[in-house]
């Protein structure tokens, strides 16, 4: 019931988003100080997703758990390659590799 | 006749999104994997791919409500992340300015990252916009196609992958990759390094509160670094 009173409410501000200048006719302009702060929103909320999720799995901080390494890893292959498939392609085998390595070597 | 001087074709927009396709494909089986392997409710999370139509954000709110955030929480991050969306959409009216609202508001439902920059691209003035609706539709409709059969699919082969491939590590790879592609400077830089620690430092508010509060708290940073690097 909560995920689809999100899913419609997230649709419904999504469309008025992508909506919003296109019925303004294009003849209002976003305003500057809107338009400023409009480019540091993608790289301050992912980050704000991310940097938790590697650094604090589980809710608590943690800096020395596979997932980190394993994610600069794949940071970098995105980085050099452009795109989010090579992130994955190579971040989830270097987590398998991890993981395989504390498991088997260091235990 | 020259490709630049004739009118552009719904076939010309889907060609233009095609080499994207390549790079949507997997990002929605990944959502519908780990959609599928969370606690969210399945049909919604479905769902959210028409309703929605913006992977990213998606992904975003599964994430959240899988964690026990709250609705609230998920709703406003699915906003913020969306935001950018309101740049595209004051760019492409632009062009838009004469049409009619029946080609403006499917059109508006389509405005994606990929939609927009093919269409940016190949369309640089409102001025010149010989067979702007047919590409830009070519385009949308393409990637919309694409959205929906990749997570659909994802959901289905999802349930058959086993917990010990950790999948759910999928998302935050995910996330890394599009950080990575949307820091273009030094205040964006900024903009991650600020949001991201008080995200971190924030990690034991209550509802997910911490990532709202971090995202925030680098929008102003990334601004206010404008004038050290300018």
């Amino acid at each position: 019931m909560t995920a689809w009173v999100v899913v419609i409410l997230a649709g419904i501000a999504t469309f008025a988003m992508r909506f919003s200048f296109i019925a303004l006719f294009g003849r209002v302009d976003v305003p500057p100080t809107m338009e400023r702060a409009l480019r540091y929103v993608a790289p301050a909320v992912l980050a704000a997703i991310t940097l938790p999720a590697i650094l604090a799995p589980g809710a608590v901080f943690d800096p020395w758990n596979a997932f980190l390494p394993a994610a600069i890893v794949g940071g970098l292959a995105a980085w050099r390659t452009k795109s989010i498939g090579a992130a994955i392609l190579v971040g989830l085998p270097a987590l398998w590799l991890l993981t395989w390595l504390i498991d088997s070597v260091l235990a | 006749m020259d490709p630049t001087t004739r009118p552009a074709t719904f076939t010309d927009g889907m060609k233009a999104v095609s080499p994207l396709i390549l790079g949507i494909a997997p990002f929605g089986l990944i959502f519908g994997v780990t959609a599928i392997a969370s606690n969210v409710n399945h049909w919604a999370a479905w769902a959210s791919s028409f309703i929605v139509f913006a992977g990213a954000s998606q992904i975003a709110i599964v994430d959240v409500l899988d964690g026990g955030g709250a609705a609230v929480v998920a709703l406003l991050t699915a906003i913020v992340i969306n935001a950018r969306h309101l740049m595209y959409s004051a760019d492409m009216g632009r062009y838009t300015a004469s049409d009619r609202w029946r080609s403006k508001v499917p059109m508006a439902y389509l405005l994606t990252d990929q939609a927009y920059l093919v269409t940016a691209h190949r369309f640089p003035s409102p001025l010149e916009r010989n067979g702007f609706l047919p590409f830009y539709f070519g385009a949308g409709v393409s990637l919309w196609t694409t959205w929906q059969i990749s997570t659909s699919a994802g959901m289905v082969l999802g349930a058959a992958i086993p917990e010990s491939w950790s999948l759910g590590f999928a998302i935050p790879l995910t996330f890394m990759a599009l950080l990575v592609l949307a820091i273009k400077d030094k205040p964006g830089l900024t903009a991650a390094i600020v949001g991201g620690s008080v995200a971190v430092m924030g990690v034991g508010l209550p509802y997910s509160l911490g990532l709202l509060v971090g995202a925030a708290a680098g929008v102003v940073a990334g601004m206010a670094s404008e004038r050290w690097f300018a």
